[in-house]
């Protein structure tokens, strides 16, 4: 089912969480709504679920306007943050909680359901226990069976992961995913973890102080941030900025910042007469090299290996840049090495607004 | 509920011991007075503290042969009034306790206008003395044609015990985390259905020690049985002590105690049963 956000604004009082968003899903579509906490991500999911009425703008489903309807008139599934599973209730009440409410569903067709969809969460022999004596992971599994038991045509998911320990935040990641394909189901996930938006998400929403920035896939945003917060905000370690001047040499145009000077390709040439920039370059497009060969030399100023690659922190003038080298470099604290830029990969954003130049 | 006493290294046994000691002297007199309550009611006579003449079960011939107990001769039998007081305790926490769960939830979770008002009015309710609206009330019982019937005390009961119970039913509540509430509107669940469904299971325990309170606090309740029932047939348990207490010259202990043993026990039980029920109202909260 496909999705619409039209100017969607919500207050409460005189803050505004949500201003005019615009956001369209594609039918079958996985979502992910990105941004720091206080950003509104939350607020727009549970406007979509019925639980927050918009101050101003439209809903859609299909063709459907929804915004004036309960949730439950919505045909929509939800996992919360904290699962809100039912304490009083078994594994098994709680999927089949939301058939109960409905008339039509008779106690076998229930019962059948509950077991198809504990099934497919693998939970199925754990359906006569309570909340309280399943691990996390258990628990995020029966509130994911509770919203899709009753098969709804779009899924939300708030932050369904943060209460999860890293070793089963990684599997289960891969296993929304996967269970999001298999069915088919437009879903809405919100998250402040770039990494989790970025990996299971089709298209990433990412905002700021209620507004949405940017609006990609995460290949996109990866490749070219629409602007400087979205460049600062996805990949890890963050991308390197510092300020550049941009000019002419040779008929081409050339940023220069603290001794690197690097001519721009077409795709990067800035639109109208900038003069300054900040530059961005992600520590996987610097590579160390000995100071003769770099763009730019600087001196180590920490190193933080990580097994498959390390950080290693440059001061380059007033700057430091964070790196990614390979597990095989040795350089210690204090060294002199160069760097190489890959000049293809850098960004340039206007100082003032942020907004990418190129 | 044994409690384990840890030896406080470094401190002597004793200034472990002292508070119990306080304690144990401090309610001794009160552990005095059940015990001559209890035993004044199966001896003829007490002098002070001391029986006189032989055990006997005489003191509570006014449960089998009322008749032969003067001070019973113009009262209504003690099963009916046994019945009335059941019924003004039972149905007073009732109805206190169901309309207590809707308001406390609505105060906990619908924000409409007059909501700080009703609170704070709620509080002030619950700070007045019902002695003080007696005569209002008698007159709002006479037109409503409701006095001298337990419906009336009934409902004036109710309504004094509403201020307290939707103050607690609305601490309960707001214990219980929005998430759950969400979800089950999500689910497909209307308003009252999660009210009843999902929100009242998780106040379970704050509504037994409510309802235990409010039945000992109707079981207990004197002033308006007394003043809105005077005629008689009607009349509960504390009032016929209060009768047999205030009529004639002499006074018989004997009976006295039995009554008043026979009164009280219900109460006793239902402590002892719901102990753990009770301790909860004051730590609150949703066990998962």
């Amino acid at each position: 089912m496909r999705v619409v956000l039209e100017q969607l604004t919500k207050k409460f009082g005189d803050v505004a969480a949500v201003r005019e968003l615009d956001l369209e899903m594609r039918s079958g579509e996985f979502v992910a709504l990105l941004g720091p906490s206080g950003c509104g991500k939350t607020t727009t999911l549970l406007m979509v679920a019925g639980i927050y009425r918009p101050t101003s703008g439209a809903i859609l489903f299909g063709d459907r306007r929804v915004d004036h309807l309960h949730p439950k008139d919505r045909g929509i599934g939800m996992v919360f943050q904290s699962y809100a599973l039912y304490p009083h209730m078994t594994v098994a009440e709680n999927i089949g909680f939301p058939l109960e409410l409905r008339r039509a569903i008779g106690k076998p067709e229930r019962d059948q359901r509950v077991r198809e969809a504990a099934g497919r969460v693998e939970i199925d022999d754990l359906l006569d226990r309570r909340p309280s004596q399943l691990s996390g992971g258990q628990q995020q599994r029966v509130a994911l069976a509770r919203a899709l038991v009753k098969r709804p045509d779009i899924l939300l998911l708030d932050e369904p992961l943060s209460n999860l320990d890293a070793r089963l935040r990684h599997d289960m990641r891969g296993e929304i995913k996967r269970l999001q394909k298999e069915i088919g189901i437009t879903s809405i996930f919100v998250t402040h973890d770039q990494l989790e938006a970025l990996t299971m998400a089709d298209r990433v929403a990412v905002m700021r102080n209620g507004r949405l920035q940017a609006y990609a896939t995460p290949d996109e945003l990866y490749a070219r941030p629409r602007n400087r917060f979205v460049a600062e905000f996805i990949g890890t370690p963050p991308m390197n900025f510092f300020p550049a001047e941009l000019g002419s040499r040779n008929g081409s145009v050339v940023a220069r910042a603290e001794g690197i000077e690097v001519e721009l390709t077409r795709a990067q040439l800035p639109r109208g007469e900038a003069r300054q920039a900040t530059m961005g370059v992600r520590p996987e497009h610097l590579s160390i090299v000995s100071p003769a060969d770099g763009n730019v030399t600087g001196e180590v100023y920490v190193v933080e290996p990580m097994g498959r690659e390390q950080i290693v922190d440059v001061q380059v003038g007033e700057w430091r840049l964070r790196v990614i080298a390979p597990p095989g470099f040795t350089g210690r604290i204090g060294d002199r090495v160069g760097l190489r830029v890959a000049a293809e990969r850098l960004h340039f954003f206007d100082p003032t607004s942020g907004e990418r130049l190129s | 509920m044994a409690t384990v006493v840890a030896p406080v290294p470094g401190r002597s046994r004793w200034l472990v011991l002292m508070p119990y000691v306080v304690l144990a002297l401090a309610t001794l007199p009160i552990l005095v007075l059940y015990v001559w309550l209890f035993y004044s009611s199966f001896f003829p006579r007490v002098e002070g503290f001391r029986p006189i003449g032989d055990l006997t079960f005489d003191n509570w011939r006014f449960l089998w042969d009322p008749a032969s107990v003067p001070q019973m001769r113009n009262r209504p039998p003690v099963i009916p009034l046994t019945v009335n007081t059941l019924l003004f305790a039972t149905l007073t926490s009732l109805i206190s306790l169901l309309v207590s769960s809707m308001a406390g939830y609505a105060f906990s979770r619908l924000r409409f206008k007059g909501r700080r008002v009703f609170l704070g009015g709620v509080l002030l309710l619950h700070s007045f003395p019902s002695v003080t609206l007696l005569i209002a009330l008698f007159v709002v019982l006479r037109t409503l044609g409701l006095y001298d019937k337990l419906v009336g005390v009934i409902l004036v009961q109710t309504a004094f015990a509403l201020p307290f119970g939707i103050w607690i039913m609305k601490g309960f509540f707001d214990n219980i985390p929005w998430d759950l509430e969400m979800s089950a509107l999500v689910d497909g669940a209307g308003r009252l259905r999660t009210w009843w469904r999902i929100m009242l299971p998780l106040v379970k325990p704050g509504l037994l020690a409510l309802g235990i309170l409010l039945f000992v606090e109707g079981w207990n309740q004197f002033l308006l049985p007394f003043v809105f029932m005077p005629s008689g047939s009607q009349q509960t348990l504390s009032t016929l002590v209060r009768g047999i207490l205030g009529e004639g010259r002499f006074v018989d202990y004997g009976l006295l105690t039995a009554v008043g043993l026979y009164y009280i026990a219900p109460v006793l039980v239902l402590f002892v049963l719901a102990q753990d029920q009770l301790m909860r109202i004051y730590a609150g909260g949703v066990k998962g």
